[in-house]
């Protein structure tokens, strides 16, 4: 799947966070993770985006995470629609959602 | 707290609305020492019980004037607010923002995720929504990067571009080792952004050494622009200039390595001449991280003893006058002029 405009996704609110994806200049994934729990979960946050990316296919574009502390089926929910969006994509891949 | 954070609604107050909601606005506004910015097209307001107890303002892509009423602070009630401008801003194409602040709201700002880029000390600061966009500007810039030991600089919005410009940057060129030249790309001109630049280019494609550069919102634009929140408005005026300048020293200056920058004298336009003056405090003699940038004046050229400045052109271009721009501009901006002012007749 390819991110073809900007689109956002989620809240600034506690336990959310709000991702914003956008067309790739450099041909690769650029994947900016922001969190008040960097320390302590950055490493688990960056899997479950990476994950999700994965899971549609997305191999370039730019993707920043704003976060603020949300579990992780709401970090893949959100990642999820800020692609869905952003690929301006009707038809819902469900089997890539799981 | 007796009415929970969660029953206060949002609501987009929209142009044709504003005059109903403006005196309730202004007065939560002015608990906080704001006034309400002219240049607002939408207000985003939070009610509780019909009223409103926070707001922000959308100018195109840039915050201001965002309050919570004192009683509701403490409530992360601004977070919510802070979504709703940035769907706001969203739903209407624009994805990248900025905002300004005062110094010590700077971290409830980040609360937000914007990112502070300048800051004129105890006045304001200036911050966008992402923490890669100016880094991502600035490596692209970098990419442009030429060596030498004199590197200029030039800011034009050429609207149009005159032989004055061409002045400017033939003698900022014969000066450096590498002559980079920004045209502003904000569209608020009579001119658009890409005639202008074609202009530009057109008019500079003679010119050895010289990189021409798209605008952005970094130079000169409604971004950097504020003239907003503060009540002094000699505060404001001398801020407007301070954090373009400052953007332009700490970020454009470092990419590039740009140690001149070449502006025409100005002496007709007070804004302008303000701006010159303002140039060499904030590039030059302010202490910053960033090294200072020599501000060089040339002097404007003169045709039949009076300056040539863009706005005569369009004045003379508003009576038909084609004679008269002939002699203030070069061929390719005279041809552009006539062919649009044929397009306009024809129309």
């Amino acid at each position: 799947m390819k991110v073809i405009k900007e689109a956002i996704a989620g809240t600034l609110e506690s336990s959310d966070l709000m991702v914003k994806v956008a067309p790739g200049t450099t041909g690769k994934r650029d994947i900016v993770v922001h969190s008040e729990v960097i320390k302590q979960f950055g490493a688990q946050i960056r899997r479950v985006v990476a994950d999700a990316l994965d899971k549609l296919a997305v191999t370039e574009g730019s993707i920043v995470v704003e976060d603020k502390g949300a579990l992780d089926c709401v970090i893949r929910a959100r990642v999820q629609t800020a692609v869905l969006r952003g690929a301006a994509i009707a038809d819902f891949p469900r089997n890539a959602l799981s | 707290m007796i009415v929970p954070t969660s029953d206060v609604r949002f609501d987009v107050i929209s142009p044709a609305d504003l005059p109903g909601a403006r005196a309730e606005i202004a007065a939560l506004l002015a608990a906080s020492d704001l006034d309400v910015d002219g240049s607002i097209e939408t207000f985003v307001v939070g009610r509780s019980a019909g009223r409103i107890v926070a707001c922000a303002g959308l100018d195109h892509n840039v915050v201001k004037c965002v309050a919570v009423s004192q009683e509701w602070r403490g409530e992360s009630l601004s977070l919510r607010l802070a979504t709703e401008v940035v769907r706001l801003a969203a739903s209407r194409g624009q994805f990248h923002l900025f905002l300004y602040c005062p110094p010590h709201n700077r971290r409830f700002f980040k609360g937000w995720r914007f990112y502070p880029i300048v800051e004129v000390p105890d006045v304001v600061v200036l911050m966008e929504n992402s923490p890669v966009a100016i880094r991502q500007y600035c490596d692209a810039l970098a990419a442009t990067r030429r060596p030498g030991r004199t590197i200029g600089g030039i800011v034009l919005n050429a609207n149009p571009f005159t032989l004055g410009h061409r002045y400017l940057v033939e003698r900022a060129a014969a000066a450096c080792d590498w002559l980079h030249v920004f045209v502003v790309k904000e569209d608020a001109s009579m001119f658009s952004y890409a005639d202008r630049f074609s202009l530009v280019a057109e008019g500079v494609s003679h010119v050895d050494r010289l990189t021409l550069h798209a605008g952005s919102d970094y130079i000169i634009s409604r971004a950097t622009f504020p003239g907003y929140f503060l009540k002094d408005r000699g505060v404001v005026d001398k801020s407007w200039a301070a954090i373009d300048l400052l953007v332009f020293r700490e970020y454009m200056g470092p990419a590039l390595g740009i140690t001149h920058r070449y502006v025409g004298t100005e002496p007709l336009d007070p804004a302008t001449y303000a701006y010159n003056a303002a140039m060499k405090i904030w590039l030059e003699q302010t202490p910053s991280p960033a090294p200072p940038i020599v501000v060089v004046e040339v002097p404007r050229t003169m045709v039949d003893g009076a300056p040539i400045s863009a706005s005569t052109v369009r004045d003379l271009l508003a009576r038909g006058d084609f004679t008269g721009i002939g002699k203030l501009v070069p061929a390719t901006t005279l041809h552009f002029l006539e062919t649009e002012a044929v397009q306009h007749e024809s129309h």
